[in-house]
């Protein structure tokens, strides 16, 4: 008699996404029903119930065999919050500009500052503070496309989310140099480095818009639907070549995103827009990010966490109220705006890893903090956004 | 009972409602409070107000005889609203209707007038986001602006041909050299002046009846492709789309100047009350086909080209040109009936090249505020 043996019942990695979706849309939708907060913090809040923090449906191999899908999600959200960056209109608005650039840098000084103060180390201090800089591209992309959110806060919101993600990102990769200066690499590395993190990701992205234009072109003026599967062809492509050239892929896409935006014949390169196209691989990214999520991580890191948060929310508050005026906005709306900006960067967790191995002995110290950041930003950020437009009456409530 | 103001006659004023668009993908945002915050902070004396939904804005030049003077009016009108626009990133541009917005996501603007319209037409208020021209025409007396309105009704086709330029809707291409007037006949009080009404003692009498029946409340309820305009002591006209450049619309008043000055000036002029008869057919082949209409231009039941009929009248209208001092104009307005050329046409013409409505959109945001583009 042969005994039957029962299939493993161990998620595979398309179950995994499978899940990831499904249990995404379905508990958000809960939480929508109990509550009225965005939907993306539904998102986060299932991964967190079904990842290895809490039901253990999803374990950490399967979390890494979704990272296709959530390193994609990325690149088409950093791509387009690239082509939110209009050069036109900074150069002609360059107080703008320069209010953004003064904003990251009080941000960073006092973040910096503040870890120092806390007892961190310098090197942990400097990634930390240059994370801190960045506003999630992806948390406001989705926003904005929930709420139909309009409006000079939201432009400028827009426009402020890509330029501090831009400087973050070349800030980080110039911490990571300097961390390894500091860990007795040869100087000659750690120079190389950061210029190569820097200038080939900012290369990869020209290169690919100069690309992008005259192949769509070629393609022809009607050929919408294979202009728009060849975009994501090469968005795919860049976030593949970005990591197996060892630069950062988030900076490449930004960079992507800007060429084409700011390239001749390249305005409207993404008609019909990305967003709702990008949904799918937006619900994973987010219920993966809150997979990864580690809430013991509080125990131990909570108050250089909540001082961290504190100090970069109030930052951006009393900056923007100040700053208001100036960049033709009402002192409320300015507030607003500060508040709108709370969400971290969702590339930072990718960043964080990189930086763990360059702090040697502080890695454990660094990826603690930075993972008790995460727990508090990932839940509350979006929802202070959210706020934010509401009260700047710039989300759109249905008809 | 109405007062009609008295105006000097021939004098010219216009009204132009522009898109505001925003420059990721040059469609329609909720803009105008933004917009009018920025204008409101500098100096200036002209007139720029909402309209009824978040993403227009409307702009009116002061009162004119010579068309010239309203040209460089409108030039430094622009000149201000281009200012505020790019400092708050945004799109200014013209043309009858947005070609791929979605009425369902237009916002009506905070005003009690537009919540009453809203409240009353439902969604017919947000479909109204179209974009049209008024020209006033002033006029001596009240029985003047009631004859001055029947003799220009007769034209409403040239004006409809002039200043077509929304021939896509709601992103498609109605085929229509303007689709906007769609949207304006959705309304109950749309049409034309009753025919019987001769002097303005019978237009009072028509609108206390109105009035009386609780249809009206005021002659903003009169959605008249055009009609007389008391306050002013004008004859308005209602009919244009928003031209795509700042030059035309001079060329479109410049005509109704013209036309108004023979009428004026011959009393024997009258207006049959059959040509109400036509009125509606000739609009539409207006409408449809520009200056390839063919229109039933006589009581006979003859008919002719549009095109024809343009360069006829415009023959006809030559020494009034001359005396009002828009000869320049008047070549301008021959130049456009002989070559058929069309707004409408140059849009068809863009998308044809580049496959893309908001390419479209942003070839006329660079046209109407930076003047360029359309030679491309």
């Amino acid at each position: 008699m042969t005994t039957l043996t029962w299939p493993s019942l161990a998620l595979n990695p398309l179950a995994a996404l499978g899940l990831l979706l499904a249990a995404g849309v379905l508990g958000a939708r809960l939480l929508s029903r109990a509550t009225d907060l965005p939907a993306l913090t539904g998102y986060v809040l299932t991964g967190l119930i079904i990842g290895p923090a809490g039901l253990r449906l999803l374990n950490a191999d399967l979390l890494l065999q979704a990272e296709l899908f959530v390193q994609l999600a990325l690149g088409l959200a950093l791509f387009d919050t690239g082509r939110r960056i209009d050069l036109h209109w900074l150069r002609r608005e360059g107080t703008l500009l320069i209010s953004t650039v003064l904003y990251a840098t009080l941000v960073f000084a006092g973040l910096y500052t503040a870890l120092q103060w806390a007892g961190l180390d310098w090197s942990v201090s400097a990634m930390m503070a240059a994370l801190g800089m960045a506003t999630s591209p992806i948390v406001i992309l989705e926003l904005l496309r929930e709420t139909r959110a309009e409006g000079q806060l939201t432009e400028r919101l827009t426009a402020i989310t890509g330029l501090t993600a831009l400087m973050s990102y070349t800030v980080f990769a110039l911490a990571i140099g300097s961390a390894r200066v500091a860990g007795h690499q040869s100087t000659e590395d750690s120079l190389l480095s950061p210029a190569w993190l820097v200038l080939a990701a900012l290369a990869l992205g020209v290169a690919a818009g100069l690309a992008t234009i005259p192949l769509r072109r070629w393609l022809g003026a009607r050929e919408r639907e294979q202009q728009q599967v060849l975009l994501f062809g090469l968005i795919a492509l860049v976030v593949g070549a970005a990591a197996m050239i060892g630069t950062l892929p988030s900076l490449a896409m930004l960079v992507f995103g800007l060429a084409t935006r700011n390239l001749q014949g390249g305005l409207t390169l993404t008609e019909p827009g990305l967003s709702s196209r990008s949904q799918f691989f937006f619900v994973a990214f987010f219920v993966a990010a809150g997979a990864q999520l580690m809430p013991r991580s509080l125990t131990d890191n909570w108050l250089p966490a909540l001082l961290f948060l504190g100090l970069r929310s109030g930052l951006g508050l009393l900056f923007w109220c100040v700053a208001a005026s100036a960049n033709g906005l009402a002192r409320a709306r300015g507030l607003w705006l500060g508040l709108a900006l709370n969400p971290l960067s969702g590339g930072a967790a990718m960043l964080m890893s990189l930086g763990i191995l360059s702090v040697g002995s502080h890695g454990s110290r660094f990826a603690g903090t930075m993972m008790a950041v995460f727990v508090i930003s990932e839940i509350v950020g979006p929802i202070l956004t959210r706020l934010a437009l509401d009260k700047a009456g710039e989300s759109q409530k249905e008809a | 009972m109405l007062d009609f103001t008295h105006s000097a006659p021939l004098t010219l004023g216009v009204e132009l409602e522009l898109m505001i668009l925003n420059r990721h993908d040059f469609n329609l945002t909720r803009a105008s409070d933004d917009l009018l915050l920025q204008v409101g902070r500098r100096q200036h004396a002209y007139d720029i107000k909402p309209e009824i939904t978040q993403g227009m804005i409307e702009i009116g030049t002061a009162i004119h005889s010579d068309v010239n003077q309203m040209q460089l009016e409108l030039y430094s009108i622009r000149a201000l609203l281009n200012e505020c626009a790019e400092k708050l990133n945004l799109g200014l541009a013209g043309g009858g209707a947005h070609p791929f917005q979605h009425w369902s996501r237009q916002a009506i603007y905070p005003k009690e007038r537009y919540h009453l319209v809203s409240e009353l037409y439902g969604y017919l208020a947000k479909q109204f986001t179209v974009y049209g021209q008024h020209i006033h025409i002033g006029c001596p007396d009240g029985d003047s602006a009631v004859r001055l309105t029947h003799y220009l009704a007769r034209y409403i086709p040239h004006f409809i041909a002039l200043s077509a330029s929304s021939p896509f809707f709601q992103g498609v291409d109605t085929r229509f050299q303007t689709s906007r007037l769609t949207s304006v006949n959705a309304f109950p009080l749309s049409g034309c002046m009753p025919a019987n009404v001769h002097d303005w003692e019978g237009f009072n009498r028509y609108f206390g009846h109105m009035q009386q029946l609780g249809i009206v409340a005021s002659m903003k309820d009169f959605y008249w492709d055009i009609r007389p305009k008391p306050e002013y002591g004008t004859v308005e006209i209602r009919i244009c789309d928003t031209p795509l450049t700042l030059e035309t619309p001079v060329l479109l008043a410049a005509y109704a100047q013209m036309l108004a000055r023979r009428c004026l000036n011959d009393p024997s002029l009258m207006a049959p009350e059959s040509q109400y008869l036509t009125y509606s057919y000739n609009r539409f082949q207006a409408c449809r086909f520009g200056f390839d209409g063919s229109i039933v231009a006589d009581e006979q039941g003859g008919t002719r080209s549009l095109q024809e009929d343009v360069l006829d009248t415009l023959q006809a209208l030559e020494e009034h040109a001359a005396a009002l001092g828009s000869l320049e104009q008047w070549r301008s307005l021959r130049q456009r009936a002989l070559t058929r050329r069309t707004d409408s046409d140059w849009l068809r013409k863009v998308l044809e090249d580049s496959g893309s409505l908001s390419e479209v959109v942003r070839r006329q945001s660079e046209l109407w505020m930076y003047g360029r583009g359309q030679e491309g």
